[in-house]
């Protein structure tokens, strides 16, 4: 069989002006010698968030290689929350009425994921907020989950509260803060009685 | 046939320079930043693998490399040269960043010439595979499919019609067009 890289072949040369194939061969050698670009791995598909907060300290609850992971299963778990209607605390809704402008994954430990689906500002300043999680522990009595904003790497601003159900977990926060670059989510588990910041448990 | 089957669905539309794109990014833009991504995520991938080897090492690199382009758009300047060199720089040094420490300690130095292409060599290579593959990127999905198979599945051009269900005339029109469209995205390296 012959060469199928053949430029000949590929390309037949016979009607071409002698300029026009010269330059044509340079690309097809170009192209033999750079050789097939590589497939992108499913993870790199899309850019990765993490890439603009580079600069912010990373919560070390996964390795960083397993980020991009998560991220695809936490938009894969909003995306299923979302297509199946599954809203938990808003029992009327049947899809996502936040027209998202950034989706934000989270991740945690023991499989726990999130993801953070932030509509536009409105013309006051509140933005919209859906967080869709699954995977965290389901709480005692009196106990609830906090989502803050970080300052300086620590959970100061409080987003909204939460509880969870026994699958996944839909609910809508406004909040009226001016998101500055650097900052990030995280959920903290607060026992029944306390206020302060707890544990943290998802972090973006 | 894996590379044409994983390629994007999606057209590449903005027409702006790699320059213009860069400068957006360091005010800011993220959807300048995104455009980058698209036109360079697999280059960058492709030369992170060939220098270390690993996948997972590569799309750290990948990471890296972004992240870098994000913090620093801000300090590029058109006036010294276009974009591309520029994001090969700052890949290349993701990427040397990531690979240190790999050297094996106590290796016995070798005692006749090696095969393997010299550094230069190697940076050239490395060079022309970065352009060739960011000017792949540019063209129509059904240039960069029929071009992808027919240089690096090891199908014929027949094979390559059976393969895509259209008739071997219209491979052959796909080819040179491709061929035509990525000879003017390189000129500079047709020199």
């Amino acid at each position: 069989m012959a060469d199928p890289r053949d430029f000949d072949e590929l390309v037949g040369g016979d009607d071409l002006e002698p300029e026009e194939e010269l330059r044509l061969r340079r690309v097809h050698d170009l192209l033999v010698q750079a050789g097939p670009p590589p497939d992108l791995p499913p993870a790199l598909e899309r850019i990765p968030d993490e890439a603009t907060h580079a600069e912010i300290v990373q919560f070390p609850l996964l390795p960083r290689r397993r980020w991009a992971a998560a991220a695809v299963a936490a938009a894969a778990l909003a995306a299923a929350a979302f297509g199946a209607g599954f809203l938990v605390g808003d029992r009327g809704g049947s899809a996502s009425d936040v027209d998202a402008v950034r989706v934000v994954p989270m991740h945690g430990a023991g499989g726990a994921l999130a993801s953070i689906r932030l509509g536009k500002r409105d013309e006051v300043g509140n933005w919209p907020m859906e967080f869709v999680v699954s995977g965290l522990a389901q709480q005692p009595e009196g106990a609830y989950y906090t989502l803050y904003l970080t300052r300086d790497g620590k959970p100061r601003i409080v987003c909204g509260y939460f509880r969870v159900g026994s699958h996944t977990t839909t609910v809508r926060f406004t909040v009226p803060y001016k998101l500055r670059k650097g900052e990030r989510w995280v959920v903290t588990y607060q026992p029944k009685g306390v206020h302060d910041p707890g544990r943290i448990v998802l972090s973006t | 046939m894996a590379y044409a089957a994983a390629i994007p669905r999606v057209q590449f539309v903005t027409r702006e320079t790699d320059a213009e794109l860069i400068q957006r990014a360091g005010d800011g833009d993220r959807g300048a930043f995104e455009a980058l991504y698209r036109r360079y995520a697999r280059p960058v991938f492709g030369l992170a693998l060939r220098r270390l080897g690993d996948r997972g090492r590569a799309e750290d690199a990948v990471q890296e490399t972004f992240a870098s382009v994000w913090r620093s758009a801000r300090t590029y300047r058109p006036e010294r040269g276009p974009g591309a060199p520029w994001l090969y720089a700052v890949a290349r040094n993701a990427i040397v960043d990531r690979s240190r420490g790999r050297t094996e300690v106590g290796a016995d130095a070798p005692d006749h010439a090696s095969d393997e292409p010299d550094p230069s060599e190697r940076t050239e290579q490395s060079w022309v595979a970065w352009r060739v593959h960011r000017a792949l990127e540019e063209l129509p999905e059904r240039e960069r499919e029929v071009i992808a198979l027919a240089y690096w599945s090891g199908l014929s051009q027949s094979e390559v019609a059976e393969f895509l269900g259209i008739p071997l005339g219209t491979v052959k029109t796909r080819t040179r067009a491709g061929l035509q469209r990525l000879a003017d995205l390189l000129e500079g390296e047709l020199e």
